[in-house]
């Protein structure tokens, strides 16, 4: 017994280390006094103050916040209401119309949507970015909140109809806080595909639209600098505050129940 | 009545406070944030900059229909590309006063026959970057294809040399090795080509297109085959950093490729004015040189030589002689059935031990 729990132990070990390494180094260096990221020299916030002086990244990382926030509140109401009438109704169109976005290679739904903005001849900005994050992001969100209904005890809400709730009523005060830990997993889980999409963003951003990604993958050909480790280290912060916001709000998210 | 006239012209003059825009589609640092700057002075506008870091990124989109950009940069082929998918609208010369600016030799090019859609930007060449220090203390050359190509000296830099993971460019570099074009198409000539790389291969660290310039700059490899601007970058860091050695750049006396980016106007340009505006003011000498003292890239313009820093006008792989610059090639596009043969050709290149 002793044996397999130390077994178990090395196995989450490493399994952490390989997912947070990479992200520590990240962060390591973004306090980095050099430009390369290949040692270290010393302890320095310049990177930082380098950032809030470079309006394109901050109007880059602000356009991403933006967007993320639009895709996610909109696609979770979407979603949820999705997931719904998939878990209520026995719907054969609905299911495949909602997940289908999620198998298309990314690229095909770039260019067919591209052509299709263009097509309506709608202005490409950061309204048709968040239009094609949108769409992308209903088919998760519905999947989670599905899931977490079809664990839900449908007698709940029949009992708060039969005390003379109204459906609306029962939605609110009976199936809503209950599906609360999946509708907070969609909308994180939405908000984070939204905030670090590169290949639909790419094919719907118009002439000035840029957002974190694309600034960043531009960014390649003439080498990163610890810049992109700063802002991507504030990135982490806001994601990890978020996690932690939504745990407040919902504590059965993170804990089994 | 009169105050009611004032006020009304103070109103009409409101507006001017939302500015007019320039649209850029440009690569990422390849204008000088100080040349900007001064351009939106000129001509009381704003520059609103959008990236692309790759010359297919830019075809894909605007060919799927993309629109609002003024002015782009593409390189020599991808404006041929472009002129024949009809996606440029002609430019204007009588606009383009400083045009007389440009060298000659780029003018009139295979690409856009009387520059009727272009005017060039700025220039590149894909050549050998090294270690000085290195190179020196191993007595190897630095002005041939043949230090990345010849078993006889890649033997004493085994597993510190890279070479582009292009088929474009290595096939190029080893065609002119071998005393071809770079635009040689004949098949018997890339067959040799396929030995000559096949043999060379084993030296070889890496194809590599994208970290070669932290590695040099780290000193873990030695020798590359890449472009001029990104070896240039790479001793600028080399330098920022303290290092003890130096990263040069080695023209090769065979000859290389050269990149040539040109301003272009899109066809659904919302201001085509302001973009003709900028390319004019581009050609000016001043504003040209900015971009070369800023990244190092070679500069087509005859009036920028006088603003260029001396040690960048000294410098051969920047502005080569006229002995070499007459070696000089622009890759054009291949066929289809020849780019599948060449892609072939690549995978057992790269597949094979």
């Amino acid at each position: 017994m002793r044996k397999r729990s130390r077994w178990l132990w090395v196995c989450a070990l490493v399994a952490y280390a390989f997912l947070y390494l990479p992200l520590i180094i990240v962060v390591v260096y973004s306090f980095n006094d050099s430009r390369l990221n290949a040692e270290w020299v010393g302890f320095t916030l310049d990177w930082y103050r380098k950032l809030f002086a470079n309006d394109e990244m901050l109007l880059a990382a602000g356009n991403s916040l933006f967007i993320a926030l639009v895709a996610s509140v909109v696609s979770t109401i979407l979603g949820t209401m999705a997931g719904m009438a998939m878990h209520r109704y026995r719907l054969r169109l609905l299911p495949i119309l909602v997940l289908t976005p999620i198998a298309i290679p990314e690229i095909l739904m770039g260019v067919s949507l591209l052509i299709f903005f263009v097509m309506l001849n709608f202005t490409l900005g950061l309204v048709s970015v968040a239009l094609a994050h949108i769409s992308f992001c209903i088919g998760f969100v519905a999947i989670v909140v599905r899931a977490r209904l079809s664990g839900m005890d449908e007698t709940l809400v029949e009992a708060a109809r039969d005390c003379g709730a109204s459906p609306l009523q029962a939605f609110a005060h009976v199936t809503l806080p209950l599906i609360m830990p999946g509708v907070i997993a969609g909308a994180l889980m939405a908000f984070t595909l939204s905030i670090d999409d590169f290949v639909i963003t790419f094919f719907t951003a118009g002439a000035g639209t840029v957002t974190l990604p694309l600034q960043i993958y531009s960014m390649i050909k003439i080498a990163v600098t610890p810049e992109v480790n700063a802002v991507s280290t504030l990135l982490m912060l806001l994601t990890l505050l978020l996690i932690v916001i939504a745990s407040k709000v919902s504590p059965s998210l993170l804990r089994s129940d | 009545m009169k105050k009611l006239a004032i006020a009304l012209l103070a109103l009409a003059a409101l507006p001017a406070f939302a500015k007019d825009q320039l649209h850029l589609y440009n690569w990422n640092n390849y204008i000088a944030p100080e040349t900007v700057k001064r351009f939106e002075d000129f001509c009381k506008c704003e520059v609103v900059q959008t990236y692309y870091s790759d010359n297919e990124e830019l075809l894909a989109k605007l060919a799927a229909g993309a629109k609002g950009y003024d002015v782009l940069v593409p390189t020599g082929n991808a404006v041929q590309a472009l002129i024949r998918g009809s996606q440029l609208k002609p430019v204007d010369k009588k606009e383009l006063p400083n045009l007389k600016n440009v060298d000659p030799v780029y003018l009139n090019t295979p690409f856009d026959p009387g520059n009727q859609y272009s005017a060039p930007y700025a220039m590149s060449t894909t050549i050998l970057g090294y270690n000085e220090e290195k190179m020196k203390e191993l007595g190897l050359p630095t002005d041939t294809w043949a230090v990345i190509f010849d078993p006889k000296y890649l033997a004493k830099v085994k597993g510190r040399v890279t070479v582009l993971d292009s088929p474009d460019e290595l096939f190029a570099a080893a065609l002119k090795y071998l005393g071809y074009s770079a635009n040689d198409t004949d098949e018997k000539h890339w067959k040799e080509v396929v030995e000559l790389i096949k043999k060379a291969k084993p030296y070889w660290a890496a194809f590599n297109a994208s970290s070669y310039i932290k590695e040099l700059t780290v000193g873990n490899i030695w020798l590359v085959h890449g472009y001029s601007n990104d070896i240039f970058q790479a001793n600028q860091d080399a330098q920022a950093a303290g290092r003890k050695f130096h990263i040069l750049q080695g023209m090769p006396k065979e000859g290389a490729v050269l990149a040539v980016d040109s301003m272009v106007i899109h066809k659904a340009a919302p201001r085509s004015d302001l973009a003709h505006k900028f390319i004019n003011f581009m050609l000016d000498g001043r504003n040209s040189a900015d971009l070369t003292n800023l990244i190092g890239s070679g500069n087509p313009n005859l009036d920028a030589q006088k603003y260029i820093k001396p040690e960048l006008k000294a410098n051969p792989a920047i502005f080569p002689p006229k002995d070499v610059q007459a070696k000089l090639e622009q890759l054009q596009d291949l066929k289809p059935a020849q780019r599948r043969l060449r892609s072939r050709l690549w995978t057992e290149i790269k597949a094979g031990k």
